[in-house]
């Protein structure tokens, strides 16, 4: 499949060149709640939903629904897609658990109120992890394959695995894949707590196209594979497949972008094991904090930012389960440039 | 393309755990409806759902430490673990070298959110605790497929609500066609919980203690739990192994509504059924069975008969509702509809909608197979599913020669 454009929401900018260029972005986050666990994240201080949606139509909307819409918009205009045919395009969002925070309110007032019922039913959806995606084709008129994937560290790989197959066998010409994370308390303490690093913010979404007729592509993804498995072992061979999968020989492979953390070698390993030597790193480290899901899409995304015509990159993720993910990516024309 | 077949079931739900059990609940027309322990529903003015009462997931699986997971990830594992037996392939064998998991869920580990809210009433939300924070990612639902099977292949898990499970063994049979993988587990799972009760009653889409799909009278849904998983084959592999085969997947449909969260719409219903019909090569008149997504809502049982009619006909299929013996088990409800689709295919019956006694005028085409199940020649079955963010999936399913 071939990217045609993308949409960036992040603590470090909106462009693949400026996510590339990025140091640690964080932002003093503590206007937004009173209850967090350090005042700073990598979060989007100024975003906003009703400046950026208006306030027609979104009053229920959570700030993950917000982040997804307007990162799909920034994707659709990125590459000029007109949805002229909405049955031919779809949405592919992948996400951890969608909004944390939407979630344990709705669950709470069950048991703050004065009757365990007297819950809002117009945010009732936002309790449900496919709430952001299924808002977004409202908000376009999108009216092919709609899926939510909760996939985690490995969610947006798993997405672009996902529309490359929607593609594939037909379901849709055009989809819009990404990834979003959104700040809350919530998420910030969940971070603290089981990672002991600050939480992270951003939307991710790239348009990708079989076959497209009038955009030139910014780059290919000629194959993403996916495993399961304890062990470095299971990342070796899932990145074989892929290199197998795309026809790419391990020497012509210029970059990774792999998931792992300042001080981790789990995945960097698993990449010099499979070329045969140590690659430039795309990845984003903890530059960003947690993003969860969205870590591939800034993976991808720093990808773009670095990938010069003709080279190929590897992205890899891995989930402390055992899930492993790699992808093949293809420069293509200049999609360094900064098309803003 | 090659072919995909359906070699094994493992269901976990409040009619039944395991195909036998299930099958014959289904034949008979059980409700598996009881009130609710789960959770403290006594403020609730309605009081009953569809629980999974006997789940003991230690006696089921034997590689994943149940309480390690949470109780959406038990379910699938343990459905898992009953459909490969059933398919009678062993955990960790030859065939699980590149076989992959794939599982829907509406509402992924529901449970250990309501555990995580309990933590941050009693001690903020820095008082929530860790093991719980690691059990929260519904990706681990797959993951807990993965690891009691010992799968190698790729491990996914779909959110798309209360249709996941069609999105999974649409997913996974495509994996399998295309020859990505032999061997595809998919299905669904999803927990009873305290908000999703509260959500449905304040939408006015909770009925007390009878689920009555299609019926003049129907009041709505009841909250329900359980783990679907069916194992999907290449047709070759099956038969090289002398495999039992109970129907062949012929297809599926995807698309979304694009109009509102919650409320059913006609015409894309419409449209996903003639999607469905498309993938899989038949016509709307080779259609012997249609397992409704049936919720008992006025609403959707309404938009759901009109689209059946618009796409065929005067004169429709059998259309039944199991719903009315599980409830609505969410993610892993449309993952119960094909245990059922493909049981019909292969026992040759009916499922019926209990709880069924007065027509709606307003759809009188509808045979919901009222009461109990009926023998028929199913040839070729749809098994609907719809959900909120108008995430629609179909999928096909027919008989094998």
């Amino acid at each position: 499949m071939k990217i045609t454009g993308y949409g960036l929401l992040t603590a470090a900018g909106s462009t693949a060149a400026e996510l590339a260029g990025a140091s640690a972005a964080r932002a003093d986050m503590s206007a937004l709640h009173d209850d967090l666990p350090r005042p700073d994240a990598c979060a989007i201080p100024g975003f906003d939903i009703r400046a950026e949606l208006g306030r027609k139509g979104t009053s229920a909307f959570d700030r993950a629904t917000g982040l997804a819409i307007v990162a799909c918009g920034r994707a659709l205009a990125d590459a000029g897609v007109q949805v002229e045919a909405p049955e031919r395009v779809g949405l592919v969002l992948g996400t951890t658990e969608g909004s944390l925070r939407s979630t344990m309110e709705y669950s709470r007032e069950t048991l703050v109120q004065d009757r365990p019922y007297l819950v809002n039913p117009v945010l009732f959806p936002n309790t449900v992890m496919n709430c952001a995606a299924g808002q977004a084709a409202i908000w376009f008129g999108l009216k092919g394959v709609n899926a939510t994937i909760a996939g985690g560290p490995l969610a947006f790989l798993q997405s672009l695995r996902y529309a490359g197959n929607a593609l594939d066998r037909g379901y849709a010409d055009t989809i819009l894949v990404g990834a979003v994370e959104e700040f809350t308390a919530h998420r910030a303490w969940t971070a603290e707590l089981a990672h002991g690093g600050p939480v992270g913010e951003a939307a991710a979404v790239f348009v990708v196209e079989k076959d497209p007729q009038d955009r030139t592509p910014i780059a290919e993804v000629p194959a993403v594979a996916a495993g399961f498995g304890q062990g470095q072992g299971a990342l070796v061979s899932c990145l074989r497949r892929a290199l197998a999968r795309a026809g790419a020989r391990p020497e012509e492979i210029d970059l990774m972008a792999t998931g792992d953390l300042p001080g981790e070698r789990a995945e960097s390993d698993a990449v010099t094991a499979v070329v045969g030597r140590d690659l430039p790193q795309a990845g984003p480290g903890d530059r960003f904090g947690h993003c969860g899901a969205a870590g591939g899409a800034l993976a991808l995304a720093g990808v773009l930012g670095r990938l010069g015509d003709g080279e190929l990159a590897v992205i890899t993720g891995r989930a402390a389960d055992g899930a492993v993910a790699a992808a093949v990516v293809k420069g293509r024309g200049d999609a360094r440039a900064d098309r803003r | 393309m090659r072919r995909v077949v359906v070699t094994g079931l493992g269901p976990v739900s409040s009619i039944g755990i395991g195909v036998a059990a299930f099958l014959s609940a289904l034949r008979a027309g059980r409700s598996g409806i009881s009130p609710i322990a789960g959770f403290d529903a006594s403020g609730f003015p309605h009081r009953h759902a569809g629980e999974v009462r006997d789940f003991r997931p230690e006696e089921i699986v034997r590689r994943i430490r149940p309480g390690e997971w949470g109780h959406s990830a038990q379910l699938a594992a343990c459905a898992a673990r009953l459909a490969a037996q059933d398919a009678g392939l062993e955990p960790g064998g030859a065939w699980a070298d590149e076989a992959g998991a794939v599982i829907g869920t509406t509402s992924g580990e529901s449970q250990v959110v309501e555990s995580l809210v309990d933590q941050q009433m009693a001690g903020g939300l820095a008082g929530m605790s860790v093991a719980s924070i690691r059990q929260l990612p519904a990706e681990r639902l797959s993951y807990a497929v993965a690891e009691e099977l010992g799968l190698a292949g790729e491990a996914l898990t779909l959110a798309t609500a209360c249709s996941a499970s069609n999105y999974a063994i649409g997913y996974a049979y495509d994996c399998v066609a295309s020859g990505e993988a032999d061997v595809m587990v998919a299905g669904g799972a999803d927990s009873v919980c305290r908000w999703a009760h509260a959500g449905f009653y304040r939408l006015g889409a909770l009925t007390e203690k009878e689920c009555q799909p299609f019926d003049a009278t129907r009041s709505g849904i009841l909250t329900a739990e359980g783990g679907a998983a069916l194992v999907l084959e290449e047709a070759g592999h099956a038969a090289a192994r002398g495999a039992r085969v109970y129907a062949e997947v012929l297809g599926y449909g995807v698309n979304c509504d694009a109009g509102h969260m919650v409320s059913p719409n006609e015409e894309n219903i419409a449209a996903c059924m003639r999607i469905a019909h498309r993938k899989a090569g038949i016509k709307p008149g080779d259609v012997d069975y249609i397992s409704a997504h049936g919720t008992g809502t006025r609403a959707n049982d309404l938009v759901e008969a009109r689209a059946i009619r618009a796409v065929f006909g005067a004169v429709t299929p059998p259309t039944s509702s199991i719903k009315s013996m599980l409830g609505h088990t969410m993610g892993a409800a449309s993952g119960f509809g094909a245990i059922a689709t493909t049981l019909a295919i292969a026992e040759g019956f009916l499922p019926p909608t209990i709880n069924w006694s007065t027509a709606d005028p307003d759809m009188p085409w509808i045979d919901p197979v009222a009461g109990t199940s009926r023998p028929a020649e199913v040839r070729v079955a749809q098994n609907n599913g719809f959900a909120f963010g108008g995430n629609n999936a179909i999928t096909v399913f027919g008989a094998v020669e």
